[in-house]
């Protein structure tokens, strides 16, 4: 009964829905899980990889991260093609706003410039929407560090801990558990971070090679992303593993 | 016979003024010289409107990332938009090719945007100044329209050039160590721009080598 008001975005169904908006979601659900979690002094976002073949050349750079401006990063979850497509968006909105007004872009205006873009196609042209939801972490001198997350209908909200992709009812719902003060430190955050993809991710022990996790914060007054590397993730997780070790015992 | 505009003091003076090129409307004065494994880049300070000097704090070097500065002459408010339509797209190539822009692939990059405006021109002669693949010296100077030209000791630009070139031809040694390069490039730079009413009013140099930027004032004459 609901095939008649699949095929076009810019309807309707007699229930109120947009079809399409909604298996965009579905897309995104198949894809590989992105978490950001936000602490008084930084935000983290992390995201596990899905790697389809042993013949793949590894990437050069992560197809999961990507840095918009000096002050905003973000991670996506979806095609990785309509990806592309609103990075390079977003990056030429900061860009303009730079231009414009010799300042870095707030954060949430940011967001709010690309939702505004994904809505159009929900409401105009019979174009899909974009296959993508995204997590948004960056600084601005107005609000400090800040999470956001966009899907494909346009909507936006702001997060303390949110999750998109795979399996992210049950991440969602472990952040929700775990998630317990008003904020949190980095170093709690990059731990509860590491704890939730853990537990949520596909593989059953997981390398340092299955998933990306970067920090986005204030170094010396200037906001600073980092990508950890191989390293570095490695000694979060053994510090999970350590944590949970004791926790059992 | 007085036109209208003559009736006033400033409309008397203007009748008898000769037209000024729009170059040299604000007044400016750039070199930029090579060393071994560093490059430096010195400019005056002056911001004037036509003979009248309103600063003495006009930025007109700027680095693009580590491993290219560019100076500009010209049109100030010229000068100003288009250091900020670089930095744009040095921006945007950094966060699509996730590396900077080496020296060369800007000054081309500059010379295409100048020349996009072919028919309505920025009134700016940019000098870019950089090191390629770590060490390797980069110079290039342009004209408004954008024609590059590459030299491997000095470059200038602004409107004392004569001047600035008589200087630079006498003073300039290849290979010179930065130290040395900065004293050169320092000397060459305040005695150039003191025949020009237009350029001067304090100068600064900028040392670029692998390890970073190094940025000196200099006291010259203020007039």
């Amino acid at each position: 009964m609901s095939r008649r008001y699949d095929s076009r975005t810019t309807i309707f169904s007699p229930e109120g829905r947009l079809y399409q908006v909604e298996y965009a979601m579905e897309a995104i659900s198949h894809a590989g899980t992105a978490l950001g979690v936000l602490a008084s002094d930084g935000v983290v976002l992390a995201a596990e990889k899905k790697s389809t073949s042993k013949l793949l050349e590894p990437a050069k750079s992560s197809e999961k991260m990507y840095m918009i401006d000096e002050h905003v990063a973000c991670a996506v979850a979806g095609i990785t093609a309509d990806a592309n497509i609103l990075i390079n968006q977003a990056r030429l909105h900061a860009q303009r706003h730079l231009y414009n007004y010799g300042e870095a872009q707030p954060v949430e205006q940011l967001v709010q410039r690309l939702c505004d873009e994904k809505q159009l196609y929900t409401q105009y042209g019979g174009l899909r929407p974009f296959g993508v939801s995204m997590l948004y972490a960056g600084w601005d001198k107005i609000h400090g560090f800040q999470l956001y997350q966009s899907d494909p209908s346009g909507n936006y909200n702001g997060w303390k801990a949110t999750c998109i992709g795979a399996n992210e009812k049950g991440a969602n719902s472990l952040l929700k558990q775990e998630y317990k003060e008003a904020s949190i430190p980095l170093s709690a955050a990059l731990q509860l971070a590491i704890k939730v993809l853990t537990k949520t991710a596909d593989a059953t022990t997981l390398t340092p090679d299955k998933f990306d996790i970067a920090t986005v914060t204030l170094v010396n007054g200037r906001v600073k992303y980092t990508q950890f590397n191989e390293t570095e993730s490695q000694a979060l997780l053994d510090m999970a593993k350590a944590e949970s070790a004791s926790a059992d015992a | 016979l007085l036109t209208p505009l003559a009736q006033t003091p400033a409309g008397r003076a203007a009748q008898y003024a000769a037209t000024m090129s729009i170059m040299e409307y604000n007044g400016a004065a750039v070199i930029a010289m090579a060393g071994k494994g560093c490059v430096a880049m010195a400019s005056d300070k002056r911001y004037g409107i036509r003979n009248q000097t309103m600063g003495c704090q006009m930025q007109k070097v700027f680095q693009m990332n580590d491993s290219t500065l560019v100076g500009m002459t010209g049109l100030a408010t010229d000068q100003q938009t288009l250091e900020q339509k670089f930095r744009f797209r040095s921006n945007m190539y950094r966060l699509r090719e996730e590396r900077d822009m080496n020296p060369k692939a800007f000054a081309n990059m500059v010379s295409s945007l100048l020349y996009e405006r072919r028919f309505g021109p920025y009134f700016c002669e940019p000098v870019v100044a950089g090191l390629c693949d770590g060490d390797k010296p980069f110079l290039s100077g342009m004209d408004l329209l954008g024609a590059q030209v590459f030299t491997d000791d000095f470059m200038v630009a602004g409107d004392c050039t004569e001047a600035l070139y008589g200087l630079c031809e006498s003073l300039y040694r290849p290979d010179l160590p930065p130290d040395e390069l900065f004293e050169v490039l320092a000397q060459c730079l305040l005695s150039g721009v003191d025949r020009d009413c237009l350029a001067g009013w304090g100068a600064v140099v900028h040392v670029l080598t692998p390890q970073g930027l190094t940025t000196r004032h200099l006291k010259g004459r203020m007039d």
